[in-house]
């Protein structure tokens, strides 16, 4: 898939998942970190998160040291995915 | 309560096997996890799947955490689901601190409380994905108490009660309980062998006078993994006549 549309795929994937009722996908800056500022997610929200990518993309978030590299922020979601999905 | 799926961990024998049936009995698809012996397996999922529709048997090691993954993913597979899991396998190696072998420290550290936490860990994705799940933990009188000739599996079990505490709060969003049922004395095949004056003594001490019964464990068990318990979670129950 092409990165940019990716990208826009996961920004709203983000939003539904995570049930960010207030935020529109121009809201996410795809450099910014997903967690621990801007978007005001915390690390259980990121539970939810893995469980929906592995689901939809078919990869696997192993532990908390990839997930850290992985939510990095979007443009490293996308990034993450194209390398490792099946 | 009927078509969810229940993974019972030393589902074969005493209350794990009374806990299968109560499953089956509300219509849930059980699989009874054992270890070791396949025909005592075999005859008791038959002996349970009287109650109700047929359980199932699956065998893992829960101490071993790669038996334990692919125990859960066969289950995903046939069934795409998971929604109860109860640790309530367990062992005993009794014998005081100071002549321990370290062997039985370890034994029971990896059965009881390392088990449960491969267990929970492989099912928790699944009840993630579907925003409801229920663990219920069996500890024991000994994670309350202490108990002389007991220092590993109260250590176990009191570890598995705090271990539950705080997964509740890691999961309590997503709709999924965690909590802990502690049995007393139960009339079990181990109870059974028992002799008299043993049983006089333990008696003697429990308030209500008597042994509890393996279905008096398994209601409680039931509750807690139906949607009624929905809003309870991080606790447990003691189901001991009043022992501790």
């Amino acid at each position: 898939m092409e990165r940019e549309g990716l990208i826009e795929e996961l920004k709203a994937l983000i939003i539904k998942s995570l049930k960010l009722e207030d935020v529109l996908p121009a809201d996410i800056e795809p450099a910014d970190p997903l967690f621990g500022s801007g978007l005001g997610l915390d690390s259980i929200d990121a539970l939810e998160l893995v469980v929906a990518l592995e689901k939809k993309y078919g990869i696997r978030i192993p532990d908390e040291d990839v997930g850290k590299e992985a939510f990095a922020s979007v443009n490293a979601l996308a990034d993450y995915i194209i390398k490792n999905k099946p | 309560m009927p078509g969810r799926v229940a993974l019972v961990t030393g589902g074969t024998k005493g209350i794990g096997r009374e806990i299968s049936r109560c499953f089956v009995q509300k219509g849930i698809r059980v699989y009874m996890n054992y270890s070791s012996d396949d025909t005592a397996a075999e005859s008791a999922a038959a002996e349970v799947s009287k109650a109700g529709i047929p359980a199932k048997i699956i065998k893992a090691d829960v101490s071993d955490q790669e038996q334990v993954n692919s125990m859960v993913e066969q289950i995903l597979k046939a069934e795409d689901r998971l929604d109860i899991l109860v640790n309530n396998a367990g062992i005993i190696r009794d014998g005081l601190l100071m002549l321990m072998p370290d062997i039985n420290w370890k034994r029971v550290i990896d059965v009881n409380l390392n088990g449960a936490c491969y267990c929970s860990k492989a099912v928790l994705r699944s009840m993630v994905g579907n925003r409801w799940g229920r663990i219920i933990n069996i500890i024991s009188p000994s994670a309350l108490l202490g108990r002389a000739g007991q220092t590993n599996y109260s250590a176990s079990k009191g570890g598995l009660l705090s271990f539950t505490r705080s997964l509740a709060r890691e999961m309590a969003r997503f709709g999924i309980t965690v909590n802990a049922v502690s049995p007393g004395v139960i009339e079990t095949e181990l109870t059974g062998t028992m002799q008299d004056n043993i049983r006089k003594e333990f008696i003697s001490m429990i308030p209500a006078g008597r042994f509890g019964r393996p279905e008096e464990i398994s209601n409680a068990v039931s509750f807690l993994a139906s949607d009624e318990a929905g809003y309870i979670t991080g606790e447990y129950i003691s189901i001991d006549g009043g022992l501790t």
